[in-house]
């Protein structure tokens, strides 16, 4: 028995380390030897999903609460990993069933406000928020959740009076950090969102979201920033038509629009931290930005070029054409921008702190 | 599916080179009817330990004829010679009742027996693994003062690393009249960082063998037993023994572990470790007591900074992925013993520029698998050739993308001060940032 308190002692530290794999080792042999040790298959659940396996995770979670039904942590580890198989009513119940367990446990709740979160019942996820909060004043990571249970009902001074609660407890909440990013955005401010991604990037370099956060709202910038251009361009297609202008400017015009459009994104670019321009040349290197950036300045070329050569008497058919080809040239640049970005800011997985871990 | 397997099969996936590990899933898909699998670990196993008699005798072992029933099997007789492995009891319920079981009835199955025979097997796999106890370390077990018998020569290829060895710490220990001249102080570790698996406890062994030191290492396993037992007291053990063997280098393999940043260490016994392990150094560098330290990880940015002042790991090293002569070099070491012909290393080197030397060894252990079943399948042995190698690097891919990912972020967002500065030149050389 001694021995068993020691191995579990080994893989636990094993797990506060992070070192899901060597852990998940040692407790496959640790189970399999002691297959009746209830708190054995919880590590071995938690390092399962530290490995991102949730599949075992919830196999392992279920063997504990079949060895000690009482027990609320099997519960909260099943409905954790449930969240990440993306279903979201078992996960629920796995979440109520511990918080029934052990209510006067500040963590159930939390389990509870994330499975709610993640279940689309903003309602519930704010009075488990609000519970946890009641019985752990002090742990970050409860305001941390309750800022995102905040953000997701639409409150966003409240997301960030909690995400700096959480900060002020935890100044190296990279989370929280995250989080007020994602405020920031919210409030289409986009520099502050990315200042916010940085710090978060900087505190925990190995959390990849952060970056990807940066990514994501540069393309999106870049996206709209393609919008707008196509958008000014139809218009200066569509206006001499309709306004029966003999020939329009439309050199002068591309012209101008073209500058403007590379102007405005070198303004904000200047606004950036240094850190972030960098990360923006690379993205903008990529070969997915190139392609989007290509395709739309195409589409708008061979549209430019369609009304400018084709004699006016035959602009009523031309424009209609050069129309589509634009708008067809935008919604293709988009989509290349979209595709493999992944998941959106705040849409990553292992938060630190992620408060359903033990 | 079973749980089990499924488990274990993530574990050796994890591990690969745990010998009980792999021959405990061997056992248990042998039981499970999987042979082919089986088979395939039990050669893993055989490729690291030849002589492994366990393997051997389940390698031997006739297949279970599913004809058979686990009666019969029994029936054979007293005389008969236990089966290597035993029939799983789960076996039983494939029925759908309730496994009955009849002490008394001659001929039937005993179930406790086959559940005996089980338990046997298990705990043996790991209890009696060296260093799985903590307390009360015992010096002579737990640290080996060792020659090492190794110099930078025979590191192969990596000449910068060698050169920015030299200059930042080599020179100053082997030259102490220069160093008095220059009031140079001798005081503070050297702390390598890199991507893993690309030679950096390799390196820190050849530093000891440089400087005539003894060498004690002190692994992840060691660091985890040291967090589980008293581990103020365990740490406190370690510099004494390097102490009493000066000259002495101390190399801390992955110090992230004891050495990460205390505001992430909830776990109070972790927190007072590493509190002892700063008191342990301060004691060292300060005292010049012939204990040089070393040490590496994977993840400098998670070492506690308190941990990087000077005096303590103020200097870095980055040891990167290996160039071109160097995993030449890891190819010729990783292949020496194994039956090889018209092997082209040169080709090789080129087709794996960006493997780690990690990715390397699993490179020649694909290959060397691949010959063994082939061996298996023919019934007679053949040579490991260019061809399985080729196959081999097609298969395993670069394992380093996550930690380049990383090393970006860093680069980009957490270089204060320049800390990182060779990291940076060298992902702007490869184009990564």
């Amino acid at each position: 028995m001694t021995e068993l308190r020691q191995e579990l002692a080994r893989a636990a530290t094993m797990l506060d380390l992070g070192r899901y794999e060597e852990a998940s080792s040692l407790l496959a042999r640790v189970v399999s030897a002691e297959p009746g040790s209830s708190r054995a298959w919880c590590l071995f659940a938690r390092a399962h999903l530290g490995a991102d396996r949730y599949a075992e995770a919830v196999e392992a979670a279920n063997r504990a609460a079949a060895i000690e039904p009482a027990e609320e942590w099997p519960h909260r580890l099943a409905s954790n990993a449930l969240m990440h198989l993306g279903n979201h009513t078992e996960a629920l119940r796995a979440a109520s069933e511990s918080r029934r367990l052990a209510p006067s446990y500040w963590q159930t709740h939390v389990c509870v406000a994330q499975a709610a979160l993640a279940a689309s019942q903003p309602v519930l996820a704010a009075a488990a928020a609000a519970e946890a909060r009641r019985l752990a004043p002090n742990e970050p990571d409860v305001h941390f959740l309750s800022g995102k249970v905040a953000l997701a009902r639409g409150d966003l001074d409240g997301a960030r009076a909690h995400q700096e609660s959480a900060l002020a407890l935890d100044p190296a909440h990279s989370g929280a950090m995250n989080e007020l990013g994602r405020i920031r955005l919210r409030r289409h401010d986009t520099v502050g969102a990315i200042r916010h991604f940085i710090n978060a990037a900087r505190t925990t370099p190995g959390e990849h979201i952060y970056s990807r956060n940066i990514d994501v709202v540069v393309l999106r910038t870049v996206s709209r920033i393609i919008y707008v251009f196509v958008l000014i361009a139809l218009l200066m297609l569509w206006v001499p038509a309709v306004m029966h202008v003999d020939r329009f400017p439309f050199v002068l015009g591309f012209g101008v629009l073209a500058l403007g459009t590379v102007a405005s994104f070198a303004v904000l670019l200047l606004r950036l931290p240094r850190e972030a321009r960098m990360l923006v040349r690379r993205t903008l290197r990529t070969r997915r930005v190139a392609t989007a950036l290509a395709v739309a300045a195409g589409g708008v070329a061979v549209a430019f070029a369609a009304v400018t050569f084709v004699p006016p008497a035959e602009l009523p058919q031309t424009l209609p054409v050069a129309i589509i080809v634009t708008i067809a040239a935008r919604i293709l640049a988009t989509a290349r921008l979209r595709s493999p970005v992944g998941r959106g800011p705040g849409g990553g997985r292992n938060q630190p702190g992620s408060p359903a871990r033990r | 599916m079973d749980p089990v397997i499924e488990s274990l099969r993530n574990a050796v996936a994890a591990m690969p080179d745990d010998v009980p590990l792999r021959l405990h899933l061997a056992s248990l898909l042998l039981r499970a009817g999987q042979r082919d699998e089986a088979v395939r670990h039990l050669g893993a196993v055989l490729q690291r330990d030849p002589g492994n008699g366990e393997a051997l005798a389940m390698l031997t072992a006739p297949a279970p004829d599913p004809s058979v029933s686990p009666e019969r099997t029994v029936a054979a007789g007293p005389d008969s010679p236990p089966p290597a492995v035993a029939p799983d009891p789960a076996d039983g319920d494939s029925s759908g009742g309730e496994p009955h079981t009849d002490p008394n009835a001659t001929g039937s199955y005993d179930w406790s027996q086959a559940e005996d025979e089980l338990r046997d097997v298990l705990p043996a796999m790991f209890v009696g693994e060296a260093g799985s106890t903590s307390a009360g370390l015992d010096e002579a077990r737990a640290y080996d003062a060792e020659h090492t018998g190794l110099t930078l020569g025979d590191v192969a290829g990596m000449t910068d690393v060698k050169k920015r060895l030299e200059a930042a710490f080599l020179a100053p220990m082997r030259n102490p009249e220069l160093r008095k001249l220059y009031g140079k102080s001798l005081r503070g570790g050297l702390l390598l960082y890199g991507p893993p698996g690309c030679g950096k406890t390799f390196i820190a062994r050849a530093v000891a063998g440089e400087l005539g030191a003894r060498f004690i290492t002190v692994s992840f396993a060691d660091l985890i037993d040291m967090f589980v037992g008293r581990s103020e007291r365990n740490i406190h053990e370690l510099f004494e023994v390097a102490r009493r063997n000066a000259p002495c280098v101390v190399f801390l393999d992955e110090v992230d572990a004891i050495g990460q940043k205390r505001s992430q260490l909830r776990n109070t016994p972790m927190r007072s470790a590493v509190n002892q392990l700063l008191l342990e150094l301060d004691d060292v560098t300060s005292g010049n007591a012939g204990v040089f330290l070393l040490a590496a990880t994977n993840h400098p940015w998670d070492v506690d900074s308190a941990l990087r002042r000077p005096g303590r790991f103020d200097r870095t090293l980055l040891v990167l992925p290996p160039d071109g002569p160097a995993r030449e070099g890891v190819f010729r070491f990783h292949l020496r013993e194994r039956p090889v012909a018209g092997i082209d290393l040169a080709r090789l080197s080129r087709l794996t520029d960006g493997y780690s030397g990690a990715d390397i060894a699993h490179i020649c252990e694909t290959a060397a698998e691949s010959a063994l079943l082939d061996s298996v399948r023919i019934g007679e042995p053949r040579l490991i050739a260019q061809a399985d190698l080729e196959a081999a690097v097609s298969e395993v891919r670069p394992s380093l993308g996550t930690w380049f990912d990383t090393a970006r972020n860093v680069a980009l967002f957490a270089n204060e001060g320049g800390a990182y500065d060779d990291l940076v030149a060298y992902l702007r050389k490869r184009r990564l940032i």
